[in-house]
């Protein structure tokens, strides 16, 4: 263990365990004062400015699997914890199956940024801006979790319970995350609108996916989700349902929209109030979901 | 013809710097050298009634630790000293108990590393009693407002008014009046070298603070002022400065690292002194740009004449006077603009508030005077009709015209010629009804608007209103039948700007050496005489004159032989006069540079995002000692501008700041940025300017917000205003 005393980060002990077990179990005995850490892009930040003050920094990036990178045509994409957001990007079965994942890591802060911050540190940070959570969401990703009790998986879907609160227990380490194959035909946006354009947070984002579904009345199935509008990210379920029961007209997408909007919890605060972020729902949520048509039906 | 003068020579400090060898005070480290933290109040307004420091005192590693009752003279102010230099009891100053704003500085703390420093600070004890928040400009101005200083009888410390012709008849001849209220936005300076310093004592026991600003001559005489001790007996020197905008001109660490050097030295220590502030920490410890609120109405005829000006400033000055008064001495001349109006009323106040003090930055008072002028100019052209060109050019100033404070301009106006070459580089055209504004090319997306807009400004070189000005100069000829090298000693400070390299140039050429013979001594008092600071678009013009008359007398000492050839110059520019009390009459300025530029926008009607597309920044710089360095003021000015007009939003909410960060207040990305920026460099001589030169690093920055402004109400139909145009303000005005 080594003590760090730079002046502006609070004093803490790292931790760099063997194995997952000893991760698991050191973790686990140190509830409330131990934290895993992976690319420490938000961690540090939050550390410098006394909002988290962990005793204990657990260094998971050499643990098994969470180095790994890999497609298999069969069962989908592994991305492990310790991959940054860069490595994905590059990564040409991600940009030709997932190009959705490609471009929401693209919105993410900054190149610099990227070589350090990771899919699943954002996933884990559970903010409900987080750029690749509804990218994640769409996709249908599955965390694999290594606890106390073994490894296990953790449905993305019922992942987030507030801002960031997720399901995790001490002693859980996220090792990866897993997708599914895509559906087949499908395209994705992710629309981010922030103060600037490189490297904010964003005021409101929106990820929208869709793929022919010939069992829908549309015969489409959209998934849209919603960031910085509510405390987790947020699926605009009664907006996607809408979309699935009807014909897809210009109407309908507006309607779909205006659904998305109605949906949303946003806050005031420094990057926007409330009502321009329902307003910027509506806006962004039409405007992916056409383009996103077109893509379909070009 | 000159030689070395007007070629875009390779900087001097430019190698030292791409490959990261030039040391910033932050780079400096000395042997045994001690670290020092300043406890910040914090809070926007209080009394405090007791610091305990002990526990501080008693950690291990801490030197000592620094309170009001250490300063012997515990008062600072570049215009008035009425701040003092730490708050707290027990001082030898009236109510410098009284904590005015969040950046108040409470207690020094020096130790054997940074670390210790911090924890010390955390333990120093401090009772505060707070008082009532006064927040407001407007408010503050009032009888009933609770004032900052008991001594004074009102919040406001400035005023000045402006008398010409008859506003009544001027108004009774108009045709149309446009009246508005505008605000202008706090803006920080956001300098890349967040400040630091180091303190130590030389080898002729000088205190000496090496330090990042942008006058070291005022630097001295401030520490000297505050710790009671003779000019003399401290010196200043300044290594690479990381940018300034005017955020340098008032003190941050220099006090009190003199101040540490001095108290330790007495109790045997002579340790260097090190501090190095966090971005926090300089966000909420220099001063920011003043916010304004303008009230103006103005009449003109239906032929586009000018009848009638009446403006009302109103300037957050914040807890310290800084250099609000001189700042307020500015905008008070330019918020009419650069046009000859017959009849002016003008009344501006500078008003105390517990907000960041206002102070220096870059333009000094003139964009928040364009800002409400230009806008006044568009509004009065749409109401009759009128090109915005047109009606500028029926009204700009010219040789012999006589400005708002009743004297003409120096000679040498360039407005309507720098006007005329912005416009048609633009694509306005003069056709049988005048000037005529380019129709813009829509895009094909439905959501996007886009617009042209138009300004013009002026902006005065040196320092104004009667303030004494002046400048020095020493040059040194080395050698024995040729001159083998020339020594130039001058004190005026690189902020990054490029004044070294055209300093060198200027006395290149006026020796008659090539560039690579001249060695420049700079910004040290040790070696140098004082040369006024960095600002006001002086240095150039100042250093400039100063090195020719030094240079002239040192080639004559070198005819008569004289080996070394020395001769020391001081360059005094023509006599300026301040505000007539009454009328405001007066002969503010002895130079100006004439600034025009037209912005091309892009407007997101779905969003309210702005992308701006092209700016053409027209620039009467009289002569370009090193064009390139000008053409990157010139696109320098414009981004930061275009900062301050779309994206920087300082917050202030009771007197704290809800920006202190970087995350949260932003400045301009690379993404961000105009796409295009098109430099257009004029050359009229100013007949008493080096070499023809003026200065102008301020004023492309002047005409860019009401330009931008304008471009968006071309796009969409709506006037802003208020700044900046995030993307929520504008959608808000768009769909009003």
């Amino acid at each position: 263990m080594v003590t760090d005393t730079h002046p502006t980060l609070p004093e803490f002990d790292y931790f760099r365990p063997e194995s997952l077990q000893e991760a698991s179990a050191f973790l686990a005995q140190h509830a409330g004062e131990a934290r895993p850490f992976l690319g420490g892009t938000d961690l540090f930040v939050r550390m410098r400015d006394g909002a988290l003050v962990p005793r204990y920094l657990v260094d998971v990036k050499h643990l098994e699997g969470t180095d790994e990178l890999r497609f298999d045509p069969q069962h989908g994409l592994t991305i492990g914890a310790a991959v940054c957001m860069n490595r994905v990007i590059a990564s040409p079965e991600v940009r030709r199956v997932y190009p959705l994942l490609a471009e929401a890591c693209r919105s993410v802060a900054s190149h610099q940024l990227r070589t350090r911050a990771t899919v699943v540190g954002n996933v884990c940070n559970a903010s409900p801006a987080g750029d690749t959570i509804g990218a994640c969401l769409a996709l249908d990703g599955v965390l694999n979790v290594h606890g106390t009790g073994g490894p296990r998986q953790e449905p993305l879907s019922a992942f987030f319970l507030g801002p960031g609160k997720t399901k995790l227990q001490p002693g859980d380490i996220v090792t990866s995350i897993h997708f599914p194959l895509p559906p087949l035909g499908c395209a994705g946006t992710y629309l981010k609108l922030g103060r600037n354009r490189l490297s904010d947070l964003s005021i409101v984002a929106v990820t929208v996916l869709a793929a022919p579904d010939p069992g829908l009345p549309s015969g489409c199935r959209f998934r849209i989700v919603l960031a910085s509008v509510a405390p987790v990210p947020l699926v605009a379920a009664q907006a996607e349902e809408y979309l699935a029961n009807r014909p897809v007209t210009s109407d309908s997408i507006a309607e779909a929209a205006r659904l998305a909007g109605a949906a949303c919890k946003p806050i005031d605060d420094i990057r926007g109030s409330a009502r321009y972020r329902k307003s910027m729902v509506k806006n962004l949520t039409e405007k992916a979901l056409t383009a996103v048509w077109n893509q379909l039906h070009p | 013809m000159t030689l070395t003068v007007g070629q875009s020579l390779i900087r001097v400090d430019a190698e030292a710097k791409v490959k990261g060898k030039a040391v910033y005070p932050g780079d400096i480290e000395m042997p045994d050298m001690a670290y020092m933290k300043i406890l910040f109040a914090n809070r926007p307004h209080a009394i405090i009634q007791r610091i305990d420091v002990s526990r501080a005192e008693q950690l291990p590693g801490v030197l000592a630790v620094f309170t009001a009752k250490d300063v012997p003279n515990n008062e600072y102010g570049l215009i008035s000293p009425d701040q003092p230099v730490l708050c707290g009891p027990g001082s030898n100053k009236a109510h410098a108990d009284h904590v005015r704003f969040i950046g108040d500085q409470v207690a020094l703390v020096v130790a054997e590393s940074e670390a210790i420093a911090v924890q010390a600070i955390s333990l120093i004890d401090v009772d505060y009693a707070d008082l009532p928040v006064v927040s407001d400009p407007r408010e503050a101005m009032k009888v009933q407002s609770p004032r900052l200083f008991p001594d004074r009888d009102s919040n406001v410390f400035g005023h000045y008014r402006i008398r010409k012709g008859s506003i009544e008849n001027g108004f009774k001849n108009a045709d149309v009046i446009v009246e508005g209220y505008y605000q202008t936005p706090v803006q920080e300076h956001a300098y890349l070298q967040p400040e630091a310093g180091v303190s130590y004592l030389d080898e002729e026991d000088r205190i000496t603070v090496v330090v990042a600003g942008q006058w070291v001559h005022e630097d001295q005489e401030q520490i000297a002022h505050a710790l009671g001790l003779p000019l003399e007996k401290i010196r200043v020197i300044y290594p690479a400065i990381g940018g300034a905008f005017g955020g340098r001109e008032d003190m941050s660490v220099q006090i009190v690292l003199a101040l540490a050097t001095y108290r330790l030295s007495q109790k045997g220590i002579r340790r260097p002194i090190k501090i190095v502030w966090s971005r926090e920490e300089s966000i909420i410890g220099h001063h920011k740009r003043h916010a304004y609120y303008i009230h103006t109405r103005w009449g003109a005829s239906r032929d586009g004449k000018i009848t009638a000006a009446e403006v009302e400033l109103i300037a957050d000055g914040g807890a310290y006077m800084y250099t609000s008064t001189k700042v307020l001495g500015n905008a008070t001349l330019m918020c009419t603009g650069p046009y000859e109006i017959p009849n002016v009323n003008v009344d501006s106040y500078a008003v105390y508030t517990n907000n960041i003090p206002g102070g220096a930055f870059r333009g000094f008072g003139g964009p928040q005077g364009a800002f409400a002028a230009e806008l006044q100019m568009d509004k009065l052209a749409e109401a009759l009709d009128m090109d915005p060109v047109e009606i500028r050019e029926r009204n700009i100033l010219r040789e012999g015209s006589l400005l708002s404070v009743g004297t003409p301009l120096p000679k040498g106006v360039s407005m309507d010629k720098v006007l005329e070459a912005c416009a048609l580089k633009a694509g306005w055209v003069r056709g049988a009804r005048g000037w005529q504004r380019p129709v813009v090319n829509q895009p094909e997306q439905a959501n996007k608007k886009r617009g042209i807009g138009f300004a013009c400004a002026f902006k005065n070189v040196g320092f104004s209103f009667g303030a004494p000005e002046n400048c020095w100069a020493t040059i040194e000829l080395r050698g024995k039948e040729e001159i083998d090298q020339a020594i130039l000693y001058h004190a005026g400070a690189e902020v990054g700007q490029g004044a070294h390299t055209a300093f060198i140039q200027m006395a290149a050429e006026a020796l008659g050496l090539p560039f690579e013979k001249i060695v420049l001594v700079a910004s040290d008092t040790a070696y140098t005489r004082n040369s006024g600071s960095v600002s006001a678009s002086r240095m150039t013009f100042m250093a400039g004159n100063s090195i020719r008359g030094a240079a002239a007398q040192a080639l004559e000492k070198w005819k008569n032989e004289e080996r070394p050839a020395v001769a020391t110059y001081q360059y005094l520019p023509p006599r300026t006069t301040p505000y007539d009390p009454e009328t405001g009459k007066s002969e503010p300025n002895f130079s100006y540079g004439y600034v025009a530029e037209a912005v091309e926008v892009e407007v997101d009607v779905e969003t309210g995002q702005l992308q701006v597309i092209n700016v053409i920044c027209a620039d009467d710089v009289g002569k370009a000692v090193n064009p390139q360095q000008v053409q990157g003021q010139i696109e320098g000015a414009v981004v930061q501008a275009a900062g301050y007009g779309i994206l920087e939003n300082f917050l202030q909410k009771d007197g704290l700041s809800l920006t202190k960060t970087l995350s949260t207040y932003l400045i301009p990305t690379v993404l961000d940025v105009p796409t295009r920026v098109e430099s257009v460099i004029l050359e009229y001589p100013d007949p008493i300017g080096p070499f023809g030169a003026r200065g102008m690093g301020e004023m492309p920055y002047l005409p860019f917000v009401p330009a931008l402004v304008s471009a968006v109400h071309n796009a969409s139909g709506c006037w802003f205003d208020q700044f900046p145009l995030i993307p929520e303000r504008v959608l808000e005005g768009l769909s009003s």
